[in-house]
């Protein structure tokens, strides 16, 4: 990689962009930066603008206005894109008829990469066994994972993932978030990554931008948007007074809100029941509060 | 340069692992092979006037090494398939992400088409020799090379597959949907080329058009009945035939080059 100033320019960056689809305003004034070494998710719910941001990243997608820069530089000027960048759209499909160690060495051929790149890509994923079968038979979950491989053959230093958990089982995302984080934080790459699902991804992500209806909501690291980590529970009794003093003692910090109102941050349901049940406090509501986050979120979300 | 080997390559990959070649292949080579069927059976047969001359002339070898233009549609069906496969199943996507500069995509696969359509060609021209050659041989004539114009003709089989499976890629990139591009194919060759070509009344408009212009480069004038065809000269009828493929190679590039990928 020759390029200027490569170590203090991000890896990712998006200007103020906007995209129209007709009368659709699909991203309005977008701008943020993801630095490598971190996994940055791009929240929001469906026809946020999530994919047009990502296609006009990518050069599929020609913006109205504003720019989105890969190494600095536009996707459609990188000499060897897929050296640079790893990218898995929602929707990328297969021809069904083709095997997915083929469908991959075309990619491979067109990109001037050996052929061996196909398989090693294939067993990184997972995907080593099923090589020689045609893409016709493969769930949704192991298209995902090919898709993944399309985006490792390259060995980039920059992933651009859309929507990548959709389709996969519990045990399927629970592998993604390990392979993202391993992308990211042992390998040293930038990652983004879409979703419409907060959970999906929030295990995973360093940093969060989230979006709807083609403007930015918030932006942040995870800490700051969560308010400094777990969130805190609501707890309710009668006797609130003799109760907090307990719940202190066992290291949690309370917070009285109006009569017989308390909320904790530091211990969980549980060790709050506990601390009751020892002290014989009858609880009358115990809620896990949800974090700024989730609420962003589901603000967001909900009312659509 | 190599960039763009590179890219042929992988686009001759796309169709070599996909079945739908060798089911192209063998069609064509069946239809053809009907054709040749038909043109024996009926050699030297004189219909109410519509006459098909001898096995033994050299009229009739002509008309015989002629048959494997028909294979034409099915290469510009193939070179319809290997353009809107990549909007059917949207691996256009994935094919843009690896080659960002979209005119070289085109430009490949146009490539690919050609080199697709020369293969067919090829393999057509086996086919004649393997059937011609003896039906002369057996109905008394002598098969020869230079007297039915064999190599003109063969060229002209050769430059009209590789030109056709262009058309397809052209043609493909127009319409996108698959289905569509299939039928349009068929109706182009099967309704409007086969009237303006097939009545030579309709010359005037037939001989510019592709499969005229194919006709002129083989010469074909053979009167069967319907009246003595007016091509253009040969070597018009090559330009014309390099001008569609260049009017299809440039549509194929204006509808690819700056559209959104969604
Ligand atoms: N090709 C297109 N033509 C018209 N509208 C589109 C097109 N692609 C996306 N849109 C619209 O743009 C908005 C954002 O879509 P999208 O980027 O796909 O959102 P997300 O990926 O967050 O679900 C939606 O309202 C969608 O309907
Ligand atoms: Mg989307």
């Amino acid at each position: 990689m020759v390029r200027n100033n490569f170590a203090t320019m991000a890896a990712i960056e998006i200007k103020n962009l906007i995209k129209s689809f007709g009368p659709v305003k699909a991203v309005d004034g977008v701008s943020f930066s993801v630095e490598a070494g971190s996994v940055t998710g791009y929240l929001g719910p469906n026809g946020a603008g999530k994919t047009t941001t990502l296609r006009c990243l990518l050069g599929l997608v020609t913006p109205d206005s504003g720019e989105a820069l890969v190494n600095g530089e536009r996707y459609v000027t990188l000499p060897r894109p897929v050296t640079e960048v790893g990218a898995v759209l929602e929707a990328t499909s297969f021809h069904p008829g083709r095997t997915a160690r083929n469908h991959l060495r075309i990619l491979c051929t067109a990109a001037g990469l050996p052929d061996a790149r196909a398989d090693e890509a294939l067993e990184q994923v997972g995907l080593g066994d099923a090589a020689g079968k045609r893409v016709l038979g493969f769930s949704l979950g192991m298209r995902q994972r090919l898709a993944l491989a399309s985006a490792l053959l390259g060995r980039p230093r920059v992933y651009i993932l859309d929507e990548p958990a959709n389709g996969l089982d519990p045990a399927g995302i629970e592998w993604l978030r390990g392979f993202l984080r391993h992308l990211a934080h042992d390998e040293g790459a930038a990652v983004l990554v879409s979703s419409h699902v907060l959970s999906e991804v929030e295990q995973t992500v360093d940093n969060v931008v989230i979006i709807a209806k083609g403007r930015l909501v918030r932006q942040g690291s995870l800490a700051e948007l969560t308010g400094g980590g777990t969130g805190s529970v609501r707890v309710r009794s009668a006797q609130a007074a003799d109760l907090a003093p307990a719940l202190e003692a066992a290291g949690g910090t309370v917070e009285r809100a109006d009569d017989g109102l308390l909320r904790v941050r530091g211990l969980d349901a549980e060790a709050i029941g506990q601390v009751a049940l020892d002290r014989r406090i009858v609880l009358t509501e115990v809620t896990q509060e949800r974090s700024d986050l989730q609420k962003v979120f589901l603000e967001l979300t909900e009312g659509r | 340069m190599s960039l763009l080997a590179g890219l042929v390559k992988a686009e001759l990959r796309k169709l070599f692992t996909t079945r739908l070649w060798w089911v192209m292949l063998v069609v064509a080579l069946l239809f053809v092979g009907v054709g040749l069927g038909v043109l024996i059976a009926f050699a030297g047969v004189d219909q109410n006037g519509a006459a098909v001359p001898g096995l033994d002339t050299a009229q009739w070898t002509e008309l015989a090494w002629a048959s494997g233009s028909s294979a034409g549609i099915f290469v510009m069906i193939l070179g319809v398939v290997l353009m809107t496969s990549e909007f059917r199943y949207q691996t256009i996507t994935g094919t843009f992400l690896v080659t960002p500069r979209r005119g070289l995509v085109i430009i490949a696969k146009l490539v690919a088409g050609l080199i697709v359509g020369a293969l067919f060609a090829l393999a057509v021209l086996v086919l004649q020799a393997v059937t011609v050659i003896p039906a002369v041989m057996l109905g008394g004539g002598e098969f020869s090379l230079s007297g039915a114009r064999v190599p003109q003709i063969s060229i002209g089989i050769l430059a009209t597959l590789a030109l056709y499976a262009l058309f397809g890629i052209g043609l493909g990139a127009l319409v996108r949907n698959q289905v569509a591009g299939v039928v349009a194919a068929i109706a182009w060759t099967y309704v409007i080329e086969s009237i303006f070509t097939a009545i030579p009344a309709l010359h005037v408009v037939g001989k510019w058009l592709p499969g005229g212009a194919a006709q002129a480069l083989m010469s074909i004038d053979v009167n069967t009945g319907l009246g003595q065809p007016e091509w253009l000269p040969a070597w018009a009828g090559a330009l014309v035939l390099v001008a569609w493929g260049l009017l299809f190679a440039g549509v194929a590039t204006a509808t690819t080059v700056r559209r959104d990928i969604t």
